[in-house]
């Protein structure tokens, strides 16, 4: 899986070379492959998995409360925040009928950088009648850091696929606060069809320092942005949908629409802080699960 | 009689950018009905945050599709146009500027042939009956534009004014602004598409973004709620 991330035009100015480990040197191309199927008694487990440090995953656990039939799986970097330089990517293929639960052991932290970028590849494959709740930690970007992620979908038109990611502007209480010191965070997510058929495209570069993020019509008064695409059958797309209110407070915001052709939908969450960000995203996803599986999602560990 | 061409194409170039031009456009706000209820805008400043907001939305994703639709269209590669309609739909998250997209090509597509013979444009509406292509309006301005004469500098000029004049107008009627700030913010905004044009035009399908959550929370409580001055 590569992805040449200099083909990106707004992480040109970032391509000069890193002068401490080299692009590509080990431990600075983790790499995961996880592939999840049911087994002959029906039970859904992760089939086979490879990893390359420092991306890390254990078996999968059978912890969530609600559906205790569910693999969850935590990843785990073992080299603590992605640094200048570092090409992360990650495979997910679901096969028919299998469903999982897949998360972060942590916030993902975006190193203060001095040259070059990290880099995020993901691809995800949900065959038939799947379903995948990808609900990985925060996204922490330090001062000067730079950070694109690219991740290509494939769902089957009868599949479920719950995919969250949420930014936090940076380490908002250190120091005398890092909010929106970052250079750069380009964000795109590509999906289609099993067969091929486009279904849509979205992209998103934050460049704090180009760009005013406080404008009322882009981050306004909000420090922290969670997006959440939702790909499901269009039946239970229109279920989820009449089940969330938008609103907007003086501490959060919600919105939520429909993807172009009929892939799902996409809610997005404002807040000031994380902690109604993340509860507005859990919320949301009890409403997927409890309209696809018919189970809500249980609390989160009182740790997390 | 020697006829000076650029006077018939700036003519056209008027007629086209006219808030008049009958597609529609001042039916539709860009979600600041919802902005100006919720408080958000509520003032001159306030307002042009959020124009150039929409601006910048506008510029790095219809405008880079639209570019492309009226290199192709001048090309004579009607594939090439179809890409791009089909690449503004993939791109445009937001279901209500969707249908406002669609509703408003397809219009522009309906009075450009009977303005004028157009054999691109009549196949373009064809397309959108059958069901091939969605219409949306900034290719169907790339076609009427490139038939006209227009440059692809000019056309992308009167998209974005299209864009900030329709916020404007609104704000006449829901926002307690006068004429004399509407009509400031509209020549102070000048510079910025002069710089997205310099931008978008090197631009391709795959640089095609977009990050206004704010707008976009807006446009989802106008979509959800039942405030309609404007449509949806």
């Amino acid at each position: 899986m590569k992805k040449d991330f200099l083909s990106a035009k707004e992480m040109l100015p970032y391509s000069s070379p890193t002068r401490a480990m080299y692009v590509g040197a080990p431990g600075k191309v983790g790499a995961l492959r996880l592939g999840f199927e049911l087994d002959n008694d029906g039970k859904c487990i992760m089939r086979d998995h490879e990893r390359v440090a420092p991306l890390i995953v254990q078996r999968e656990l059978y912890c969530d409360r609600t559906m205790p039939e569910m693999p969850v799986v935590y990843i785990l970097s073992s080299g603590g925040p992605n640094v200048d330089g570092d090409r992360y990517s990650q495979s997910i293929e679901m096969r028919k009928g299998s469903f999982a639960h897949i998360t972060t052991g942590a916030a993902t932290k975006i190193a203060e950088m001095k040259d070059n970028f990290s880099a995020l590849y993901q691809s995800i494959r949900l065959d038939d009648d799947c379903y995948l709740e990808y609900m990985p930690e925060v996204t922490i970007p330090c001062r000067h850091s730079r950070y694109i992620t690219y991740t290509d979908i494939e769902c089957h038109s009868s599949a479920t696929l719950f995919y969250s990611e949420i930014f936090a502007c940076g380490r908002k209480y250190y120091g005398d606060g890092e909010i929106f010191k970052y250079d750069i965070i380009s964000v795109c997510c590509n999906a289609c069809r099993n067969d091929g058929k486009r279904l849509f495209r979205e992209k998103f570069v934050i460049r704090p320092g180009d760009d005013d993020v406080r404008n009322i019509g882009i981050m306004g008064i909000y420090d922290i942005f969670a997006n959440v695409i939702v790909m499901t059958p269009h039946d239970c797309a229109e279920e989820i949908y009449a089940k969330v209110d938008p609103v907007m407070t003086d501490t959060f915001a919600v919105g939520i629409t429909r993807l172009p052709n009929n892939a799902g939908l996409l809610y997005k969450v404002l807040g000031k802080e994380t902690e109604p960000v993340k509860k507005n995203v859990r919320a949301f996803c009890s409403i997927v699960r409890e309209t696809v599986k018919g189970k809500p999602l249980s609390d989160d560990f009182p740790w997390r | 009689m020697n006829v000076d061409n650029n006077i018939i194409i700036l003519m056209r170039l008027l007629e086209m950018s006219d808030s008049q031009f009958p597609v529609g456009n001042f039916s539709f706000s860009n979600g600041l009905e919802t902005a100006s209820y919720s408080g958000m805008v509520n003032d001159a400043m306030t307002l042009k945050q959020y124009v150039v907001a929409a601006s910048l939305q506008s510029a790095y994703c219809d405008g880079i599709a639209s570019l492309f639709a009226y290199r192709s269209a001048l090309s004579d590669n009607y594939d090439g146009v179809l890409e791009a309609d089909e690449q503004i739909i993939m791109c445009k998250m937001n279901d209500e500027s969707r249908q406002m997209l669609m509703r408003m090509g397809k219009k522009l597509s309906e009075l450009y042939i009977r303005m004028t013979e157009c054999g691109m444009m009549n196949r373009f509406l064809g397309d959108i009956f059958s069901g091939r292509t969605s219409g949306t309006y900034p290719v169907a301005q790339a076609i009427a534009m490139c038939h006209a004469g227009i440059s692809e500098k000019e056309m992308f000029v009167s998209q974005q004014y299209g864009v900030i004049n329709m916020i404007l107008g609104a704000a006449l009627r829901c926002v307690k602004v006068s004429h004399y700030d509407t009509q400031k913010i509209l020549f102070e905004i000048s510079g910025l598409v002069a710089e997205e044009y310099e931008n978008a035009r090197k631009l391709d399908f795959e640089d095609m973004q977009s990050f206004v959550p704010c707008i976009d929370i807006m446009a989802s409580l106008h979509e959800k709620g039942n405030m309609r001055m404007f449509m949806n």
